[in-house]
């Protein structure tokens, strides 16, 4: 961080906390998930952006999905996401969860990740470099900075139309709604 | 070793036919009751490996295959010494004691039931649970043939050949509209 | 005391994959267990029927994360197999050095896990860079570094580039040199020792029973492994040993596991040494068009977890008709698993879990 940064942090320091500690959930969620440990351990070392993996969806606020999302996973996967406390960023790692990639015909990946849960990023690639994390990571901060990572309240404004989707692909879920907000038709 | 076990085979079992395509793959085509009495022949003669349980789809004919894979631990010990000891010397029944059994049989596609190999062989039971799934074969005395993979329900079991993935696929997933467009 | 039921995973630390288990315990022992796979199934044996025989390179290695390598190496035997197709001399040996390489950065992988798991974070850290190394050294020979397709029907896709003998044995050097601080750090810890003995033991029966393979099997102290007993690829000209070990537990399993990684690494080296001069592929026609003959073939190897199979049938077209994997992890994960975490306490399932080296793919596929 430079100098001019530090004006910055006076003038938000929410976004700047938020920016420079973006903790991953751990949760593996598909093949991707075999580049996240050399991303946290000695060589990419993904500290040096702020990022590390935790354990528990409450203290995380970055969710990666690492690929393909299986029917099964996809319920896991809401379930997480509700958990997490706001402001939360997800991105999409992979090319499986932006359109099914090579699973394009089968019959129990989610071919589409944004139809059920916001995202605000994807990683293209199949599998994506360390690097492309890297590049995912710094573009958030960009995201953050100028407020467009804000899929999080796109979540809460339009609950209603997710939460159908979510049913269709799921069937009745067994929880409560998350939010009132965002009911199917207004 | 191999010659040996298919004439023990022909003479005790009527109605199998046997082929050895390989030094050491042996192939039996057998009937329905006779599965589990070959397994076990197998099993006391050292094959105690139950490497898979396989099923495949054979639409025109109207039949399930199912294939039971059987290999050994046992034998292989003393066939692997001889191997390094004396490279140039391994004889057949050497190299055969590492070998496999496949053991087919069929079943009718329109009331696909069979009996369960666990007495046999207690692994088999994943296997079983997973063919029950996929293709919809029902294993009797099975102690839990609940779902294993699937979370949602299919109307035809998704690894028959009549379930048509792609047609699934656009049905079902591409039904399902994007949030943005919905609002418009 | 009352039961209650418990679901670990799949969002869960001492979980590496997407898996989950459902517990019943009683306090904190656990009464029963039930493996919960699913949450990676695709369906890839039957994507691979809609795909031609070449479609389905990429298709397989994703079978397996951890070491997509012996997935190619048993699909293309397996089409070998049913299409007659030779395979020259040195092809062999690059295969069996390539997964050799593989087996080590997958075990490097698992060393990986556990190591986080029991706590050790420095020997994590090593273990990851390491693995690392491993994988430069795949991303020069085929330019991927998780997933490479490298070997291909009738031989491999391309020979060793120049100088690229050397840095094998470089790395390897490398990572061997590095065994004494290994040892010193994790293997000969007591921490280590008194964390994992008696964890997950299994007996020689039992493990025969349910179908254990691999370092499971061999840390009961039998001698199995199927590179020596139907051997392929070019094992077969080089001299080396099984390691097993008694015991049977958690303890026996990691420490089979690092004695194969130096044997891998000792094999990798007889067999460039051994290695002949010659082609490194077959040509052979145009994989577009292949037709395969009717028929139908199991192969076998040995992954780095143990004995993989496949088992394909071939109705004489330009798909498969039928694939069906055997994946080492399918009955680890599902029977074994179930088995040794009954009276287990909960804090020992992800030590468990990881020490049988289930890979949550592999189980699904
Ligand atoms: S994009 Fe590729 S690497 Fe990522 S999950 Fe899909 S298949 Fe796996």
């Amino acid at each position: 961080m430079d100098r001019n940064d530090i004006k910055k942090w006076f003038k938000s320091p929410d976004k700047m906390g938020d920016k420079y500690s973006l903790w991953a959930i751990y949760f593996c969620t598909g093949c991707g998930i075999i580049e996240i440990p050399p991303v946290i351990t000695a060589r990419w070392d993904a500290e040096r952006f702020g990022v590390i993996p935790v354990a528990t969806p409450r203290q995380s606020n970055l969710f990666l999905i690492t690929g393909y999302v299986s029917v099964k996973t996809l319920r896991a996967i809401i379930r997480t996401y509700e958990q997490m406390p706001e402001p939360k960023y997800t991105v999409g790692f992979g090319s499986c969860p932006i359109n099914g990639g090579m699973y394009w015909d089968s019959y129990n990946t989610i071919k589409h990740l944004d139809k059920y849960i916001p995202i605000d990023g994807w990683i293209a690639g199949c599998m994506p470099r360390p690097e492309a994390i890297f590049v995912a990571v710094t573009h958030l901060w960009t995201l953050i900075d100028q407020g467009k990572a804000k899929a999080y309240v796109k979540y809460r404004e339009k609950y209603g139309l997710y939460r159908k989707n979510q049913e269709m692909a799921l069937g009745k879920l067994d929880w409560p709604p998350l939010y009132t907000t965002g009911g199917g038709n207004d | 070793m191999i010659s040996a076990l298919k004439n023990d085979l022909e003479s005790i079992f009527k109605d199998i036919q046997i082929s050895a395509p390989e030094d050491d793959r042996l192939i039996i085509n057998a009937q329905k009751d006779a599965v589990l009495t070959i397994l076990k022949f197998f099993k006391d003669k050292g094959y105690d490996h139950l490497a898979m349980i396989s099923c495949t789809d054979w639409i025109e004919e109207d039949e399930f295959e199912l294939i039971y894979i059987v290999g050994s631990y046992s034998v292989y010990a003393p066939a692997a010494e001889d191997i390094t000891s004396d490279k140039s010397g391994v004889s057949k029944e050497a190299a055969f004691n590492g070998g496999n059994i496949l053991l087919k049989t069929r079943i009718s596609r329109k009331d696909p039931r069979f009996i369960t190999a666990i007495p046999v062989f207690e692994n088999s039971e994943p296997y079983e649970r997973e063919i029950h799934e996929l293709f919809g074969v029902d294993f009797k005395g099975h102690p839990r043939l609940t779902p294993l993979f699937l979370e949602r329900e299919y109307k035809i079991p998704p690894f028959r050949k009549d379930f048509d993935t792609r047609r699934y696929v656009k049905d079902f997933f591409d039904q399902i509209p994007f949030v943005e467009n919905k609002e418009k | 005391m009352r039961e209650l039921e418990l679901y670990f995973g799949p969002q869960h630390l001492g979980m590496v994959g997407n898996f989950s288990i459902t517990l019943k315990v009683e306090g904190d022992r656990i009464i029963e267990a039930a493996a919960n796979p699913g949450y990676l199934h695709r369906g890839f044996e039957k994507l691979m029927e809609l795909r031609t025989w070449i479609q389905n390179f990429p298709l397989v290695c994703r079978i397996n994360v951890v070491e997509p390598d012996p997935m190619e190496m048993i699909y293309a035997m397996a089409v070998e197999k049913l299409a007659n197709l030779e395979v020259p001399e040195r092809a062999h040996y690059i295969r069996s050095i390539y997964l050799e390489l593989s087996r080590v950065s997958s075990h490097l992988f698992g060393l990986w896990a556990y190591s986080n798991m029991l706590g050790f974070d420095t020997v994590a850290q090593w273990a990851m860079y390491h693995r690392d190394l491993v994988l430069d050294l795949f991303e020069e020979l085929t330019g991927g570094r998780v997933y490479h397709i490298y070997i291909w029907p009738g031989g491999v896709r391309r020979d060793f580039p120049d100088g690229f003998k050397d840095r094998i044995v470089n790395t390897l050097h490398t990572i061997g040199g590095c065994v004494p601080d290994y040892d010193a750090a994790f293997f000969n810890n007591r921490l280590f020792y008194e964390r994992s003995k008696g964890i997950g033991q299994i007996s020689q029966e039992d493990a025969k029973r349910l179908g254990g393979v691999g370092q499971v099997l061999r840390a009961t102290g039998v001698k199995h492994d199927i590179r020596k007993a139907e051997s392929y690829a070019a094992y077969n000209s080089i001299d080396w040993d099984i390691h097993t070990r008694e015991d049977g537990d958690a303890y026996s399993r990691i420490w089979v596991i690092r004695n194969e990684m130096i044997e891998s690494v000792h094999m990798i080296f007889k067999l460039l040494d051994a290695m002949p001069e010659g082609d490194a592929y077959k040509k052979v026609q145009n994989p577009f068009k292949w037709k395969i003959p009717k028929g139908e073939a199991y192969v076998k190897i040995e992954s780095s977890r143990g004995e993989l199979g496949l088992y394909m049938v071939s109705n004489g077209g330009d798909k498969p008709y039928r694939v069906n994997f055997r994946t080492p992890s399918y009955t680890h994960g599902l029977t074994i698993l179930e088995k040794m975490l009954r009276n287990a306490s909960i804090a020992d399932v992800g030590n468990i879990m990881i020490s049988l080296y289930v890979v949550a793919p592999e189980i699904d596929r």
